[in-house]
């Protein structure tokens, strides 16, 4: 990189931190995702709006071409892997066995219905969707399928939490059924990732499957033994919380890269090794908040960004396929999870709260997203519509979740005294 | 329909059945022709005393006259062959046999010695003592060194976890305190570090998380206080300390550094089986690696016997 690239990377990098930040605090304060905001300090940076005006700064700062987008990418492809990280460290194996059968119902139903619906949506209407580089009916129906079976386990957590809902039982069954749902979730879409890399042979399929399996279980078990012994030497011997942080986040890019050498892809990697750290004893709660903080602050701002500089939202916009995502996302996870629930035993209100507490795709959607458009599996259109959907649907979760309970847990919520376990006569 | 209430605050107990875990009238006492049976006898002395209970000794295996003359000897030796005390001698699976026992004698206490940590194979096999306090209906009692000689128990650490089952667990606790005039009884609440991972993100400012954490810890104190005042603690005194970590590891850990000489957990709501070994959790912890003499308090709920099993 010359003199004038260098300084014109370090406004790219300084105004896509300082853009997402202010714009995601301004839509937090709208009591929306905070990702909202960044995606909409990217769209205002790139082709979408700024590029229309001043093309020029899109072309030699706010872009995906020469060394300043080589650099972006790379900055994007270690960013994912981090997110997937900090994605894997939120599940809690311990929360999903604490909640039971209900749980598992909700998440296992929950999960096979958006699945099924968004791979049969995707075979039938494949032609509607558009074009793709992968010409692989099977590997778009399943990334759909996936795409449908995603949930934003923040978006899930914040609304639930401002609803006093919490730490009731409705609560943690959402919380433990969402996070199952991610973890086969992105089993899934490695293997479909790796199918990328293989190609679409049913052989293709089972090996990946296969070895994404083994290798989970390695680390959910051994890898995990070894993190639990690992962990209090590094307490003991290395700086806090600098040592720590090296060292979780070392294994997961290493993790990464050993994933993506197998062919199944390096999120999965990074997203397993989360699982497996979050999961151990000796983290406690100040290091996985400055793990947190770290990677939320720093390389989702800067993932988020960059996805706007990638795409002109409005040339790209097809009402008609946001419409069809939209509705089979949200008819899918409200069947799917609200079935669930039902068959778990909760009431159909709260059942359908369940649906709609899930229903929230998030960042996750966006990444999933994202990834398969830098594949070839979606187009930009179905990209548009795709983080159109994770929006709407993260947005919508909270006002529906509202009138579906405040009803019924109105007692219970507005009496703050109250255990929310209580029942009324 | 029991109602723990203060202040405003209710805890509706419909959930746990009306037969509380205490008092121990009937205890069973799994014993075996290890080396420490005299100590297990000793201390079964103890209890007998403490809880003026009846003793049901319980050996599994093939009758042996020689075992069963010296076992005779070493109940008379302790002073246990009291006519209300029973010994039973049978042959079967040792852990399905004592727990059959337990339920047809209608016991409230299994009392079993267990070694402080097992071998890895141990582990995932799982010893005797182990077993019964996964699978058992009723509270077990599960003793590291048991001692031929006099073994006070001075410190108590008890759960303090936002369950149901906590209120019958405390009073327990305090029950036991009174009997055996203990100095402390310590009631740890356990932060759940996993449940503070899902609102640690960017969905939350720095002020929300520490309101929401707040306001978690308010509740979780007015729950305790509630609780205490329907104990009945008299001059017993009860300490409590709230700290952050995962459920059952978190309090394993303080026991073992603040040498207690009871902790006293929650049963399990769901039964434990390999996969906890695996991916432990709760008590696991604390049956993986015994900090002190352990007492699981059983509470048999009507809707929290769910769950994958």
């Amino acid at each position: 990189m010359n003199h004038t690239q260098l300084i014109d990377l370090f406004i790219c990098l300084g105004v896509m931190l300082l853009s997402g930040r202010l714009f995601g605090e301004f839509f937090r304060k709208l009591k929306m995702p905070l990702v909202v905001g960044e995606l909409v300090a990217g769209i205002m940076l790139g082709p979408t709006l700024l590029g229309q005006f001043y093309p020029h700064l899109n072309d030699t700062i706010f872009t995906t071409k020469g060394n300043i987008g080589l650099v972006l990418s790379g900055i994007t492809a270690i960013s994912v892997v981090m997110l997937l990280f900090a994605a894997g460290m939120e599940v809690e194996l311990s929360i999903i066995r604490a909640q039971g059968k209900t749980a598992l119902k909700a998440s296992f139903v929950g999960l096979i219905i958006p699945l099924v619906l968004g791979f049969f949506a995707g075979r039938e209407f494949y032609a509607f969707f558009g074009e793709n580089n992968s010409g692989n009916i099977l590997v778009f129906s399943l990334f759909m399928g996936t795409a449908m079976a995603i949930s934003a386990l923040p978006i899930i957590a914040r609304t639930l939490m401002d609803l006093n809902l919490f730490k009731t039982k409705v609560g943690m069954i959402i919380i433990a059924a969402a996070m199952l749902d991610d973890l086969v979730g992105w089993i899934l879409f490695s293997v479909v990732l790796g199918m990328m890399n293989k190609g679409a042979e049913s052989w293709g399929f089972l090996y990946t499957l296969g070895f994404t399996i083994v290798f989970a279980v390695a680390m959910l078990t051994i890898g995990r033994i070894l993190i639990n012994r690992f962990l209090p030497w590094a307490k003991r011997k290395l700086s806090w919380p600098g040592g720590i942080l090296a060292i979780s986040l070392g294994f997961a890019f290493l993790a990464a890269a050993f994933t993506e050498k197998i062919g199944i892809h390096a999120i999965f990697g990074a997203f397993i090794v989360g699982i497996a750290f979050g999961d151990s004893v000796h983290l406690n709660e100040k290091t996985r908040d400055i793990i947190n903080q770290f990677i939320t602050n720093i390389f989702a701002p800067l993932f988020f960004v960059s996805i706007g500089f990638k795409i002109n939202f409005v040339a790209n916009f097809d009402l008609q396929i946001t419409l069809l995502i939209l509705l089979i996302a949200i008819v899918s996870k409200l069947l799917g999870a609200g079935l669930g629930a039902l068959w778990g035993g909760l009431k159909w209100k709260e059942a359908l709260a369940v649906g709609f507490g899930m229903n929230a795709r998030g960042a996750m959607e966006i990444v999933l997203g994202l990834l398969a458009l830098q594949a070839g599996v979606i187009s930009e259109q179905v990209f548009v519509a795709i983080v159109i959907m994770a929006v709407v649907t993260s947005i919508m979760a909270g006002p529906m979740l509202q009138y579906l309970l405040t009803g019924e847990m109105k007692v219970g919520l507005n009496l703050k005294e109250i255990n929310p376990l209580s029942k009324q006569d | 329909m029991l109602i723990i209430a203060s202040e405003g605050y209710f805890c509706d107990m419909t959930s746990i059945e009306k037969k509380t875990p205490y008092p121990f009238k009937k205890i069973a006492v799994a014993v075996a022709f290890s080396p420490r049976i005299e100590a297990i006898l000793a201390e079964s002395k103890r209890l007998q005393a403490i809880f003026k209970a009846q003793m049901i000794f319980i050996h599994v295996g093939e009758r042996n006259i020689q075992q069963e003359e010296y076992l005779k000897h070493l109940l008379h030796r302790f002073e246990l062959d009291k006519p209300e005390n029973k010994l039973l001698w049978e042959v079967g699976d040792p852990v399905d046999v004592i727990l059959n026992k337990c339920q047809e004698y209608e016991v409230d206490l299994v009392v079993a010695g267990a070694l402080e940590k097992e071998t890895l194979v141990k582990y995932f096999l799982g010893s005797v003592a182990r077993k019964l306090s996964r699978r058992s209906k009723c509270s077990v009692l599960m003793l590291r060194e048991p001692h031929i000689k006099s073994n006070s128990i001075k410190k108590i650490v008890v759960e303090g976890s936002d369950h149901p089952k906590t209120v019958n667990t405390i009073e327990t606790a305090v029950y036991i305190a009174k009997l055996v005039s203990a100095g402390d009884v310590t009631i740890v609440q356990e932060s759940d570090v996993s449940k503070m991972a899902v609102i640690r993100s960017d969905e939350f400012s720095d002020e929300e998380v520490v309101e929401h954490k707040e306001k978690i810890n308010q509740e979780d104190d007015r729950r305790l206080e509630a609780i205490l005042r329907f104990a009945d603690c008299g001059s017993l005194k009860v300490n409590r300390e709230r700290i952050d970590g995962k459920p059952g590891y978190t309090i394993t850990q303080y026991a073992r550094q603040y040498k207690a000489d009871l902790l006293v957990l929650n049963s399990p709501d769901t039964k434990l089986n390999l996969i906890d070994k695996v991916f432990p959790r709760d008590i696991e912890f604390a049956l993986a690696d015994l900090p002190c003499d352990l007492l699981i308090v059983h509470s048999q709920t009507s809707e929290l016997d769910e769950g994958i099993s």
